[in-house]
């Protein structure tokens, strides 16, 4: 799904700038790293693609919708299209990893026999198998990502949407998430994620869009994580 | 129907997941529904005593002599309050007369000629309406004099307006005190999934799919204290007024095994009714404040 900003400007109350005059537009099929110090719009960006945030000025599109003009009882199905990835994972506690995996389809309506059958696909394709039954109380940070991304995968969205899944991994385990997230991309998936992680950005060299103080300072494609001011 | 069994099985999920408040909430809808019944039986039986006491209230007009009967008769019928007149003859006025006295009557045969007067036997629809209909009747040159039992007449219309008042108040009180409970125990159940609800927003899932356990939650919760209530009432109520009937067998009261359950089938229904209305203002406010974009 290709995205489009155009002139984005969001001021939250009483008057931070969160962005200010965005104007980029992302491919369908793209991955992209967005970059840059902590408050430098990175989340907000992101979470306009969501449409949990709306513009104070300009249009955010993604595919031919306009955020902004989309009605109340369209979002969910938007949303179902949208793969969401979080630092904080998102999980619910209660429920095991089959069950975290299987609600987003439960969610859609989809006969059990088929959510079973793709929850426990998913589940493979980030190799969690044998935790399956587990609480995400019970699984390392590492595991955790991955059953967010399994959640996110488990309606084979065409827009992947990921902040900063890498931040509170190890390096090792950071390696292993990044390749789950270019199989994705490699499946034709637009990917979006932002990051802190220098060696992230630089292994898995795509297009590096930096923010700073809510303005895009930097468009590169194939590019490096070089951030003069980041914290 | 898939969508509908897994909203039910996230219900029974909400249900015991927060069993402690859930049985709280039972205990105190139940009790509540239970006042609520009872004040309306008990009310029911007051209006039920009052109207039998009303119905058996006569004022008796009597006319002086030479009008025209009839035209008064009319006039009189045609008053709002009057729900019968009988129009009694001087002699079936005497004949009535003679068979109160019983064995005395003998000493009417001493007055000689009938001086009794037409009169009209009126029976009115409500003891409040009696004072105003006496001050009319009154007021007719026609009318010779009226006799009610005044004191009785007054007391049964102030008992009616205080126990209609104070059915009123209990009423009230308790769906406010239901409404209030039902509606807490649901802002909690949401509260308490607050996050878990934000992920389903996000991942995709419809405002109805997630609110809708909620609003079952509430309206099952209220339902079952309903049902219990109805079982206390209906317990109670059928021992308790064989036991009045038994020492006051003169008072008339509401004991029908029909009337009394479909009073027990009303009360169920707006036992649910009550905690369904609760649930979906208080989902409705909650989910509007959740999905409201920044």
């Amino acid at each position: 799904m290709k995205i489009k900003f155009s002139g984005v400007t969001k001021v939250f109350k009483p008057d931070i700038v969160a962005l200010k005059d965005v104007h980029l537009e992302i491919a369908k099929g793209e991955f992209v790293y967005v970059v840059g110090a902590t408050g430098s719009g990175k989340s907000t960006l992101l979470r306009m693609i969501t449409r949990e945030v709306l513009p104070t000025k300009g249009s955010v599109s993604v595919g031919d919708t306009n955020l902004r003009k989309m009605r109340p009882s369209d979002i969910p199905y938007y949303r179902r299209d949208v793969g969401l990835v979080a630092q904080d994972f998102k999980l619910i506690p209660h429920l095991t990893v089959l069950e975290n995996v299987s609600f987003v389809m439960e969610a859609m309506s989809v006969p059990s026999k088929m959510v079973e059958y793709r929850a426990n696909k998913v589940i493979e394709q980030v190799g969690l198998w044998r935790r399956r039954f587990m609480r995400p109380p019970q699984l390392s940070g590492g595991e955790q990502q991955r059953v967010a991304i399994a959640r996110a995968l488990a309606n084979s969205p065409s827009l992947f949407v990921a902040d900063e899944p890498t931040g509170n991994l190890d390096f090792r385990t950071s390696a292993d998430v990044m390749k789950i997230l270019l199989a994705i991309n490699a499946a034709g998936v637009t990917v979006v994620m932002t990051t802190h992680n220098q060696y992230i950005v630089d292994s898995y060299r795509q297009r590096v869009i930096e923010l700073n103080s809510g303005r895009v300072v930097r468009d590169e494609h194939s590019g490096r994580y070089t951030p003069d001011d980041d914290v | 129907m898939t969508t509908f069994s897994y909203i039910l099985r996230d219900t029974g999920r909400l249900l015991v997941r927060h069993w402690f408040l859930g049985i709280l909430t039972l205990i105190t809808a139940a009790v509540m529904m239970w006042i609520l019944g009872i004040t309306t039986l008990f009310s029911l039986n007051i209006q039920n005593l009052l109207q039998k006491l009303e119905s058996e209230l006569v004022v008796q007009a009597y006319v002086k002599k030479g009008s025209e009967v009839g035209k008064i008769a009319e006039t009189i019928r045609a008053m709002e309050a009057v729900t019968s007149l009988t129009a009694l003859s001087p002699e079936e006025t005497l004949t009535k007369l003679q068979a109160r006295m019983g064995s005395q009557s003998h000493a009417l045969d001493l007055i000689g000629e009938n001086p009794l007067p037409w009169n009209f036997e009126i029976r009115v629809k409500n003891a409040v309406e009696v004072p105003h209909l006496v001050r009319t009747l009154m007021a007719m040159p026609e009318i010779e004099d009226v006799v009610y039992a005044g004191m009785v007449v007054e007391r049964v219309a102030a008992i009616s307006r205080v126990a209609s008042k104070a059915a009123v108040a209990m009423f009230a009180l308790s769906i406010m005190i239901t409404s209030l409970v039902v509606y807490n125990t649901i802002h909690i159940s949401l509260y308490s999934r607050r996050e878990e609800i934000a992920i389903m927003f996000l991942v995709g899932a419809t405002r109805s799919y997630i609110s809708t356990p909620f609003v079952l939650e509430g309206t099952f919760l209220a339902l079952l204290g309903s049902i219990i209530a109805v079982a206390g009432i209906t317990s109670a109520y059928f021992p308790g007024i064989r036991l009045l009937q038994q020492s006051l067998p003169f008072l008339s009261l509401v004991g029908d095994l029909r009337t009394i359950g479909q009073f027990g089938v009303l009360l169920v229904g707006f036992g649910a009714t009550l905690g369904w209305v609760c649930s979906c203002i208080v989902v409705t406010r909650f989910m509007n404040s959740t999905t409201r974009p920044l």
